[in-house]
């Protein structure tokens, strides 16, 4: 189950010979586009420094950094629970900072989120924890029951809809969250240290899962510290470190490889 | 729409319950609040009633000439009573005011001299009570203008000094509400926003799968309304069983005073729903703005 694919050689992400990196026509595919982005707190520290980040549609990419390298900034600035001090978030083609009130909260539903802490009620049962993402979004009582029994299926959690939080592994806690990121068919999926807090079996896991997710064209933007996985995957890794990013490259390994 | 309030009333009552520990501690504050504030309010509407039936013993008094005939004097009466200020009018003829005179001679247990007089010394007199004490002087001047008044008694200083005594316990009456009505509003605010903190999780995820700001804060609103709601009508059940025995014992009080406190029960109802459900929304309000302002 832990077998890396077969290794190659890492390319840096902007060498790349198809040319996506920069071009107007990657930008127009893409379903996030980070153009010198620029993070200052109100208390003067800066978070991010002149980001550049091109994710085109089906992309699976690791976000690596030690802590506080600005992760969850940017992760903030995606679901615009943060407004970038400078520079341009494009998320599938609208720019975040130019939403209205109204607007945000559709945009958070192209976007499924997922945390290393699940994030799930206590007091509803796994299937009213999915249901509840679309109900309060407002999807007709109708459509709300289909659409959860696919996702939790697609989870392999179908025979656990009726427990409670409690009563579940971390595993199958996890992937409960990730049935509710996937109920708004988002373009997006970011995991923020989705194996954090689960062991490396389980881990491997979630991550098979979060792979067949991007296998159906759902693009993957993962945070994580978990260099087994990171380097065993050999995909797309950018390197945060102090709010720049440092290295962007397919079929990376966690740490640099020179 | 339709579909969107049922959602929110439903996840209010459904949030009412579920985290009913917080929710009946809520209650049971806005209980207490809302028994205070009534308490202070039932005291204040008492206070009122008493000082207003000390204004109305304000009157003024007009000696009437002793050679004024009676036309005259009948006539001045009617006048003065159509006056927009005039509550009502009296005229104590001679013969009356010393029938009164004497009696109050003898209730003062003093010897009664003037039954050794000739003639009743005493001038009729016309009595008027007004509307509004503070309102006196063109009644007044109107009745020492006419030529059968011989003169108007002082009444000035005395009306000055009922009414400067009415107005401070009035004034403190309303400042003592306003500050118990001040406390009960920030009490009620914080326990609803303990309750909403309860669920600031419920929030953040919500806010994350994309609820649009009516979808997280209505049923907040409603369940604070449902609060505010539960907390009146339980405050008012009090209130009417504990009406009829405090209502004994007051009486016996309150029976010298002939104290109109027909509005009283409307009043405090309207005061207590109104508090209740406005400060349960408010609360709510103000509650999840701070989240959703992220």
């Amino acid at each position: 189950m832990t077998q890396a694919p077969p290794r190659a050689a890492a390319r840096s992400y902007r060498e790349r010979p198809v040319g996506l990196a920069q071009t107007d026509a990657a930008v127009d595919g893409a379903v996030l586009v980070l153009h010198s982005v620029t993070k200052t707190y109100p208390n003067g520290n800066t978070a991010l420094r002149d980001v550049e980040l091109v994710v085109p549609e089906g992309d699976f990419v690791f976000l690596v950094g030690p802590s506080g390298a600005g992760k969850s900034t940017l992760i903030k600035l995606l679901i615009r629970d943060e407004v970038a001090t400078d520079g341009a978030v494009i998320l599938d083609g609208q720019d975040v900072a130019r939403l209205t009130r109204r607007q945000i909260p559709r945009i958070r539903r192209k976007i499924g989120i997922i945390f290393q802490d699940f994030k799930l009620l206590p007091t509803k049962t796994v299937w009213e924890n999915v249901a509840f993402a679309l109900e309060v979004t407002g999807t007709p009582r109708r459509q709300i029951a289909p659409a959860v029994d696919r996702v939790l299926s697609l989870v392999g959690l179908a025979a656990q809809a009726q427990q409670l939080p409690s009563q579940l592994s971390g595993g199958e806690q996890q992937r409960t969250a990730i049935a509710r990121a996937l109920v708004h068919d988002p373009r997006l999926v970011i995991a923020d240290e989705p194996t954090g807090n689960l062991d490396p079996l389980i881990s491997w896991e979630i991550i098979q899962l979060l792979l067949r997710i991007n296998g159906l064209g759902v693009t993957v933007l993962m945070a994580t510290h978990n260099a087994e996985i990171v380097t065993a995957l050999r995909k797309r890794v950018v390197a945060l470190e102090d709010g720049r990013i440092i290295r962007d490259e397919i079929g990376a390994a966690y740490h640099r490889e020179d | 729409m339709i579909s969107f309030v049922g959602f929110s009333l439903k996840r209010a009552w459904l949030g009412f319950w579920r985290n009913s520990v917080m929710s009946l501690a809520a209650t049971a504050t806005m209980i207490f609040m809302l028994v205070l504030l009534s308490g202070f309010f039932v005291i204040l509407t008492g206070l009122n009633a008493g000082l207003q039936f000390v204004e109305q013993k304000v009157q003024i008094v007009a000696d009437v000439r002793k050679t004024a005939p009676d036309l005259a004097i009948m006539s001045l009466r009617d006048r003065t009573a159509a006056l927009p200020e005039v509550a009502s009018i009296e005229y104590v003829d001679p013969t009356e005011a010393l029938r009164r005179f004497r009696e109050r001679l003898a209730q003062q247990g003093r010897e009664d001299l003037t039954q050794y007089l000739d003639s009743n010394p005493l001038p009729g007199s016309i009595e008027v009570k007004l509307k509004d004490p503070h309102v006196f002087g063109n009644v007044v001047q109107f009745l020492r203008a006419d030529p059968a008044v011989e003169r108007v008694q002082e009444v000035q200083t005395l009306i000055d000094r009922v009414l400067t005594v009415t107005n401070l316990l009035r004034t403190g009456g309303l400042v003592v509400l306003g500050l118990v009505g001040i406390v009960v509003l920030f009490i009620i605010i914080n326990t609803i926003r303990l309750a909403v903190v309860a669920r600031a999780e419920e929030i953040e995820i919500m806010r994350l799968v994309g609820a649009s700001d009516a979808f997280i804060r209505w049923p907040f609103i409603f369940e604070g309304a449902l609060v505010g709601l539960l907390g009146a009508m339980i405050t008012l059940g009090l209130m009417a069983l504990a009406a009829d025995p405090l209502g004994r014992v007051m009486t016996g009080f309150f029976e010298v005073l002939p104290l109109q406190l027909g509005s009283l029960g409307r009043d405090l109802t309207v005061l207590v729903l109104g508090t209740g459900v406005g400060l349960g929304v408010v609360g709510s309000w103000v509650s999840v703005r701070s989240y959703l302002l992220k």
